[in-house]
């Protein structure tokens, strides 16, 4: 009735097209510097992400420009084209196949969250505190000492950044780091990060939390134990009594005891 | 294909009014519409429910009521029995003038409607004596927005029951199913302003 | 002058909306009084005597514009007048400014509206372009700037995309099922006049003392409970143009179910009215999400309740939950109808069935059930439940399986078809099937959460967002305005001009959008008015491509405007296509048809010998109808 499609010679198209592409998207180092133990798994995921998508975008463009080149009416032509109403086989093939895809993509993620959020043995719990427009630091383990716009942390070491907000949300990133996590009012949230090289970096606000949200920065400063223990030390201030006090009352899902007070 | 095509334009002019659509399904359109907006208006419950979840369950404050406030739940138990009674009246009605019966349609409107108000008066009665407002913790917004919005379908219920008790006293509706549309649709708004309140009910004052 | 004040209109309206709204300013002086407080509460959240009065203008205006007259009649038991159709067509371009219950001057109106806001909310985005194209300050400061990108999005999503759908489906819905009308005319009058009082609302933000609400579209509590007054023009406007849509969605079931024409099974309605079913399903169920959540921050902001104030036991986060619970679906709303749209055109310019039309219309049932359950794949950093985040990943994953179903049922239809490509809405349907697919692909990515982690938050968003909506839904509402603009004129417009639009929005939307991906991969955060100097090359390209977008937005405006007035006439049914609202003039008669039409077959018989979809009033009775009149209740 209607003749046969080149399956052989598109799907060599496709796979030459995913090739290209992937080749391209993956020669550039989309995400930037990775400087956490994290960093590297996200950016695997990305990639095979990307090839993933090459080879969908791919099928998509070859079919359809196959289509148009193949079947396009030739001028003056009215007629009408094959009655096909559809075919069972093959659209069982297009549920089945994407959800394959998607069900592994989704296993894949799942791995790479778990390890980006195991807890390890010895951690350096550091207190983050965001209001608008600034950033501070707290130290519990180190008599509660405080820092203001700067974050240093020791390399190679797991961080858990326990975050408090003070008025709005806020969000906390290091685009190196590959994490970010919501500091948000009443609630404790914590990220886990272990930095794995030295530097400067920049943390960055990506919540908006009014006109200041775009210059909401601080410095972050990864350096070896002996350097981040000597910057430690020359911290003089404490967390000031209002936050300290904060950090007891927010609880992961507590934001604070209902019969404490009115409004 | 073309010889398909056929321009009925201009015979329009000639026609007073549209044809007369055809029924595709057994259900008449006011009833379907009557019950695709009380789906609506579930949801906006549902979004209040929602809010009450996480203020009570997902923050957990110690204690629901916190100290020091109370909910006076036997005088709602009465209110609640109230209104569901009037349930039964627009039932009544319904029944009523199914059966031609057009006093009874009557007597059970205005009671339905009498019973409605003293509901909301009740409510009101309490709002006013409770001790606490809307602003007092989490708790008082989420009792007087859950309880709030169902006194405005309450309210909004009672509106369309007048529509139809005025209508009723004036000699409208009539037997036949298509006749007392404007009977049973406010009457199937009021049913589910009750089951509505039943849920209310047993949620802010009981569990 | 007394008869302009009894007559429905504009006079009568305009003393409603004053009336109603000196009502309001009374009663909450009044009231302010009585208790002894200071008459005006102008702290920076509250402003009584200004809410209230905007709560009631509105529907002052619309019970003065005649919405609620014969409601009013018929409430208080007087006797009706019989319909003299007087509300019924458009003789002059005057009908279209009147309280009209036709489905087909509503759709007019509600598509000229829409795209009013459409050049109004891109305008915006070339003043965020402007300001973007450099490191630094361009032209406004930081607080404008967070303002100017909240109402660009919130113009073009409540009262852009998701209205113009609506509009859409007002004009071609009713004839495409072979009904006289919608099921509720005058609801249908009402839905349209609520939606340019929401427009006014979020525009007339603007003139609030401390600007226009500028906390996103998103209006994620606690920012915006401490907001300026703008913010509460904003919870207000939603709540008008949510209504809206709410009833416009119930209108379209009720007309769906009931008022098919005899013969027209479920099976044998065309994909636009799938389309449409699906898409108020969503709307009638999670549109009251977003109505409940502005209530909230409404109430937090001018009666000081605590949902979100934590200090008092509220639940900050709980706000997301609830506001993504409408709109995710939300996102679907904006799309479904153009899914809809994409398969009417394809199916005639590629003069050939669609393929695979059953499991087209459970796909689009699929994505209404899935898309209920992935609405924290917005959350995924916000400090939700963590366990939350795995389920949610993969419900949203497997949200690509029906829409790819989608995708390659429109390449499977082409196949061994005859395609034509001469008409734009053909080269916008077949554009769309591309550029949606990034964009679909990109919200994969976004969908697993180790990525979204990295990137949520930043210009990859921003980059996914305008795929889906403009190279999705923008691309299918352009597709679909020209395909039924001869339908809806009675005139054609202007091909070359068509193409030129074409090529430079599909090149300006590549050009603007696919860079952003990159620079939110590398770390410039969305929503900010300042960045890095890194980004700014990049940048400045993406602003040179969206003033190109832009400019050539106005070639679009010009060819509907000169071809509507001057264009050729358009015969009955210029792109031989089979459903049944081709099948009448153009523009339809006034009443849609003599007589209602009786449907044979399925919607997209191309190329099958004999076979029809509907038989009009008047044609030779020679075509027997198989199905009993009463068919597919439901
Ligand atoms: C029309 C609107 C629209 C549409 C259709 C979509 C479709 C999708 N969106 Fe998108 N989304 C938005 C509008 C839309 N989105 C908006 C406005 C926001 C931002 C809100 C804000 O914060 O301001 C957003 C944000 C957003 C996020 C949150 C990001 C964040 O803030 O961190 C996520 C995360 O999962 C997401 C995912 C998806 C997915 C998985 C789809 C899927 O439905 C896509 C499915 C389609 C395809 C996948 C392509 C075709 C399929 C195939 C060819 C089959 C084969 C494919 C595979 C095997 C992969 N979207
Ligand atoms: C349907 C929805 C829709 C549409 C169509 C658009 C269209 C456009 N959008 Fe928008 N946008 C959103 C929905 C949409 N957007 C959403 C939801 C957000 C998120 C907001 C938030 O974070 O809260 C957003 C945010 C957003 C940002 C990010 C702001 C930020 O995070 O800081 C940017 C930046 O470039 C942008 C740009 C554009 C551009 C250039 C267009 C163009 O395509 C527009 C083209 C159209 C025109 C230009 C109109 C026609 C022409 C004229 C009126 C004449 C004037 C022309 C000239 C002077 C040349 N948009
Ligand atoms: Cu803090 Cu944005
Ligand atoms: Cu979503």
């Amino acid at each position: 009735m209607y003749g046969r499609l080149p399956i052989v010679k598109m799907l060599a198209a496709i796979v030459a097209l995913t090739a290209a592409i992937s080749a391209v998207m993956l020669s550039i180092n989309w995400d930037g510097q990775e400087a956490s133990t994290a960093a590297s798994k996200i950016d695997d995921l990305l990639n095979v992400m990307i090839v993933i998508s090459s080879f969908v975008f791919s099928l998509v463009v070859v079919a359809l420009f196959y289509a148009l080149w193949k079947f396009k009416a030739k001028p003056g032509d009215e007629s009408d084209g094959e009655p096909i109403h559809g075919n069972t086989r093959l659209e069982i093939a297009w549920t089945l196949i994407p959800t394959i895809i998607v069900l592994f993509g989704g296993g894949y993620s799942w791995k790479v969250l778990d390890e980006i959020e195991k807890p390890a043995k010895n951690p350096l719990t550091v207190d983050v505190f965001s209001q608008q427009y600034a950033w501070s630091f707290g130290y519990p383990g180190k008599g509660n000492v405080w820092s203001q716009g700067e974050l240093h942390v020791p390399v190679n070491r797991q961080i858990q950044f326990k975050m408090h907000a003070q008025d709005v949300i806020h969000s906390f990133w290091v685009p190196e780091w590959r994490i970010k996590k919501d500091n948000v009012p009443g609630i404790t949230t914590t990220a886990i990060v272990t930095p794995d090289k030295v530097g400067t970096y920049q943390l960055v606000c990506t919540e908006l939390c009014g006109f200041g949200h775009a210059t909401m920065r601080a410095k972050v400063v990864v350096e070896p134990p002996g350097q981040f223990q000597k910057w430690v030390a020359g911290l003089k201030e404490k967390v000031p009594q209002p936050l300290a006090e904060s950090v007891v009352q927010d609880t992961e899902t507590n934001p604070a005891p209902l019969s404490a007070g009115g409004a | 294909m073309e010889s398909a095509t056929v321009a009925l334009g201009h015979h329009a002019e000639e026609h007073h009014g549209p044809p007369e659509a055809n029924q595709s399904s057994r259900i008449d359109k006011q009833t379907l519409g009557i019950l695709l907006f009380i789906v609506s208006e579930v949801m906006l419950f549902g979004a209040f429910f929602a809010s009450y979840f996480f203020l009570r369950v997902v923050v957990s404050p110690a204690a629901w009521p916190p100290h020091p406030y109370e909910l006076p739940v036997p005088v709602a138990g009465v209110n609640t029995a109230i209104l569901v009674s009037s349930s039964f009246t627009v039932h009544y009605a319904l029944e009523s003038i199914r059966r031609g019966n057009r006093e009874g349609m009557k007597l059970g409107l205005l009671l339905t409607w009498m019973l409605g108000a003293t509901f909301l008066f009740i409510q009101i009665n309490e709002y006013v004596h409770l001790g606490f407002s809307a602003r007092d913790l989490s708790f008082g917004s989420i009792f007087y927005c859950l309880t709030g919005l169902h006194g405005a379908h309450v309210f909004v219920g009672l509106m369309l029951l007048s529509f139809a008790t005025i209508r009723a006293f004036r000699g409208h509706f009539g037997p036949k199913a298509e006749d007392h549309l404007g009977v049973e649709v406010p009457g199937i708004y009021w049913h589910f302003v009750d089951v509505m309140w039943i849920i209310v009910y047993v949620t802010v004052y009981i569990l | 002058m007394l008869a302009a004040i009894k007559r429905p209109g504009w006079t009568r309206g305009a003393l409603g909306a004053l009336a109603f709204a000196a009502f309001g300013f009374g009663l909450v002086i009044s009231l302010r009084a009585i208790s002894g407080l200071p008459l005006y509460q102008t702290e920076q959240t509250g402003y009584p005597h200004v809410i209230v009065p905007l709560i009631l203008a509105p529907l002052g205006f619309l019970a003065g514009f005649g919405c609620f007259d014969y409601w009013l009649r018929w409430a208080a038991g007087a006797p009706t007048i019989p319909d003299d159709h007087s509300q019924h067509g458009a003789k002059t371009w005057k009908d279209y400014f009147r309280f009209n219950t036709d489905h087909k001057v509503i759709g007019i109106q509600y598509i000229c509206t829409t795209f009013f806001f459409f050049f109004v909310g891109g305008l915006m985005a070339m003043l965020i372009r402007a300001e973007l194209a450099q490191p630094g300050t361009q032209i406004v400061d930081a607080a404008t700037y967070n303002s100017l990108f909240s109402t660009h999005a919130v113009l073009m999503i409540f009262v852009f995309v998701i209205p113009v759908f609506a509009g859409i489906a007002n004009y071609v819905l009713p004839l495409m099922i072979g009904a006289p009308d919608m099921a509720f005319p005058r609801l249908n009058a009402l839905s349209f006049w609520m939606l340019p009082l929401a427009g006014i609302l979020f525009i007339g933000s603007f003139l609030a003392p401390g600007g226009a609400f500028d906390a996103g579209w998103t209006g994620y509590a606690p920012l915006s409970t401490g907001a300026p007054l703008g913010q509460s023009f904003f919870n207000l406007g939603v709540q008008f143009a949510g209504a809206s849509s709410i009833l416009t969605a119930l209108n379209f079931l009720v007309t769906i179910i009931t008022m098919r024409a005899p013969g027209m099974t479920f099976w044998r309605m065309p994909l636009l009215v799938w389309a449409n079913l699906s898409t108020s399903l969503l709307v009638v169920a999670a549109t009251p999400f977003i109505a409940g959540a502005q209530f909230m921050v409404l109430l937090d902001r001018l009666l000081h309740t605590n949902f979100f104030q934590f200090a008092a036991g509220g639940d900050v986060v709980s706000y997301q939950h609830i506001f993504w619970f409408y709109s995710h679906p939300a996102v679907y709303i904006m799309m479904l109808p153009g899914f809809g749209i994409v398969s009417e055109v394809i199916s005639t310019h590629a003069r050939k069935p669609i393929f695979g039309y059953r499991l087209m219309a459970l796909a689009l049932l699929g994505i209404v059930v899935l898309s209920y359950s992935v609405w924290a794949h917005h959350m995924f950093v916000s400090g939700m439940f963590s366990w939350l985040r795995v389920p949610m990943m993969l419900t949203t994953l497997l949200i690509a399986v029906p829409t790819g179903i989608k995708i390659f049922s429109w390449l499977g239809t082409l196949y061994f078809g005859k395609i034509h490509t001469y008409s734009t809405s053909m080269l916008f349907a077949l554009a769309f099937i591309v550029t949606f697919t990034i964009g679909g692909i990109s919200g994969v990515m976004l969908g697993m959460v180790p990525i979204d982690i990295h990137v949520t938050d930043t210009y990859f968003i921003v980059a996914h967002i305008h795929f889906v909506l403009f190279g999705g839904s923008v691309f299918t509402i352009f597709a679909g305005i020209y395909h039924w603009f001869p339908k809806m004129t009675g005139r054609m417009y202007d091909e070359k001009l068509g193409r030129v639009h074409f090529w430079g929005t599909l090149i300006g939307t590549w050009g603007t959008f696919v860079p952003m991906h990159w620079i939110g991969m590398d770390g410039m955060p969305r929503r900010v008015a300042d960045y890095a100097s890194q980004f700014g090359n990049w940048n400045l390209l993406i602003s040179c491509f969206a003033f190109m977008l832009g400019a050539v937005q106005l070639i679009f405006l010009y060819n509907m405007i000169v071809s509507w007035r001057f264009g050729p006439r358009a015969p009955a049914n210029p792109w031989r296509a089979n459903s049944i609202e081709w099948q009448v003039s153009s523009p339809p008669p006034i009443f849609n048809f003599d007589e209602i039409p009786r449907v044979v077959g399925g919607p997209y018989e191309f190329g099958v010998p004999g076979a029809r979809h509907a038989i009009m009033a008047g044609e030779g009775a020679e075509v027997p109808a198989t199905e009993p009149s009463v068919v597919g209740s439901p």
